[in-house]
């Protein structure tokens, strides 16, 4: 398996760190991240010559779920695809400023971005399994990732990675059907165990329940208590409450409108959930979250 | 900025106004209780136990409009603190009815025994800064100024004095049985406002969350004597 560029720390490791570069973060003195999988310095992003989203600063807490929460256009899904480079494969796009994935700066020329992908997964938001069987799409996420290991490792690997995704004692008898013969709930988490399959260290989750019904969205939202204990996840969700069930640290993104009409978006606040969502610092915050906002 | 909670936003207003207007009746309700105790008026006292039921039904339309909108409307930051401010002054005002409705009833319990005209004096001051609370606690509210909340425990102080001094009157008038019955029921009354000024105190506290998103406790700053339930 590809290890370098990028090493994978321990909790026990990073906890003996004492980390004194972090950049000063918006409203956020007491959320402050001690031990951060991932880090964003600076960050612009550009669509040509289109400021997209300006000027973020943000840090990842490992272990914990970090929901960016805005209005539309506000570059919350902007700012989650540069975490794993995934605005690599939108042509215009250019992100200026520096993204850390433990202390390695993924924008750096030497930086292969499939291994970024491969380190940092991503769930979208409506499920999108392959035409395959639910075991092939599972082996894919590892195969697609160089894992090279015999007929017995993959099944291992394919039944570890359902059963991280809640979804192995519902498939494990028909692992060989399609996977579009799941109902959508189980689709999403067939995706997610695809997304674990490489034994990524970041989950990123664009807005992964949005398109199921409830109960399929609180077992999504159960699942992701389990696996943070495992993986540092990232979520970007409109549904406020999901934000609120789910996640430790919230980051509020909000939009400048120039005088040209141009939208930019920004981070406007960050900080622990709880705070937040009872005692927001800034009255954008405010604003926003209790519907004072068009 | 426009509003796009307006049907949710109207109903924590209205809410609101619903309360102020049983404190505006609590505090009435104080009045008439202590005028009833000290001038021994059984007419005042059974006016103030009739008017509870109206505050008690109060306290559940309102009880159920807060569960409706927590559970529909799942308010946040600043209204998610109105909306603990709103629970915790509506149990406590239905708590300040049932301290007036315990006076009416002391108030029948000592029809016909002689009266202790010094402790006739501390009852109607008890009373009197107790209703001067309820004002100001009503007008912070209004005004939503934590400054005047911040009043409330400096308020409090001589009511929580009056009240400890009681026992020494109830002490003095224990010569005649008849008399230290009717001081035994005074100090009861007298313990009641003493309670009524602690959950005025309390919106107070309730208050300065609301604005300031922090949480006080007055008497533990010094401000306001002893803790609560002394």
């Amino acid at each position: 398996m590809v290890n370098p560029p990028f090493t994978r720390h321990t909790t026990e490791e990073t906890m003996n760190e004492s980390r004194t570069d972090t950049a000063p973060l918006v409203s956020t003195a007491a959320a402050e991240v001690v031990d951060a999988v991932m880090r964003i310095e600076d960050v612009d992003v550009y669509y040509g010559d289109f400021l997209a989203v300006k000027d973020v600063d943000l840090q990842f807490a490992r272990h914990e779920i970090t929901a960016l929460i805005g209005p539309s256009g506000c570059g919350k899904s902007t700012v989650m695809r540069c975490l794993n480079r995934m605005n690599d494969l939108i042509p215009s796009a250019r992100v200026e400023g520096k993204v850390y994935f433990n202390d390695r700066n993924i924008y750096d020329p030497d930086v292969d971005p499939v291994e970024v992908r491969r380190r940092v997964g991503m769930v979208f938001q409506r499920p999108n399994p392959f035409p395959k069987s639910i075991y092939e799409n599972v082996a894919w996420g590892a195969r697609i990732n160089g894992f090279k290991g015999k007929r017995g490792e993959m099944d291992d690997l394919v039944e570890r990675a359902l059963t991280q995704a809640a979804l192995w004692d519902e498939v494990k008898d028909k692992l060989h059907e399609s996977g579009y013969s799941l109902s959508g709930g189980q689709q999403q988490r067939l995706c997610i165990a695809r997304a674990l399959a490489p034994d990524p260290e970041v989950l990123l989750m664009d807005e992964p329940a949005s398109a199921l019904d409830p109960i399929a969205t609180l077992r999504i939202e159960e699942l992701m208590l389990t696996l943070k204990e495992q993986y540092t996840i990232i979520i970007v969700t409109h549904n406020m409450q999901q934000a609120g069930r789910v996640s430790d640290r919230t980051a509020f993104f909000s939009v400048d409108v120039d005088e040209r009409g141009q939208r930019t978006g920004k981070l406007v606040e960050f900080d622990f959930t709880d705070k937040l969502f009872t005692s927001p610092s800034e009255k954008e915050t405010e604003d926003y979250i209790t519907g004072r906002f068009g | 900025m426009p509003e796009i909670r307006t049907a949710f936003h109207q109903e924590l207003e209205d809410i609101e106004r619903t309360l102020l207007g049983v404190a505006d009746q609590a505090e009435q309700m104080v009045g008439k209780a202590v005028e009833a105790f000290t001038k021994g008026r059984l007419d005042l006292a059974d006016e103030v136990i009739a008017a509870d039921e109206s505050i008690d039904q109060t306290y559940l339309d309102v009880h159920n409009r807060w569960m409706n909108l927590m559970a529909r409307q799942q308010p946040l930051a600043g209204d998610l603190r109105l909306m603990s401010m709103l629970l915790h002054m509506n149990t406590t005002l239905e708590r300040m009815g049932d301290q007036s409705v315990n006076i009416a009833k002391l108030t029948h319990a000592s029809d016909g025994l002689p009266r202790v005209e010094t402790i006739v004096e501390r009852i109607e001051e008890m009373g009197d800064l107790v209703r001067a609370m309820i004002r100001t606690g009503i007008e912070a509210v209004v005004r939503r100024d934590a400054d005047e909340a911040r009043l409330l425990p400096a308020m409090d102080e001589p009511v929580d004095r009056l009240n400890r001094d009681m026992y020494q009157e109830v002490v003095r008038a224990s010569d005649d049985p008849r008399r230290l019955e009717w001081a035994t029921k005074a100090m009861m009354v007298s313990r009641a406002l003493e309670r009524v000024g602690d959950q005025v105190v309390d919106i107070g506290e309730q208050l300065v969350f609301l604005l300031t998103g922090e949480r006080v406790e007055f008497d533990e700053v010094g401000l306001g004597g002893l803790p609560h339930g002394e």
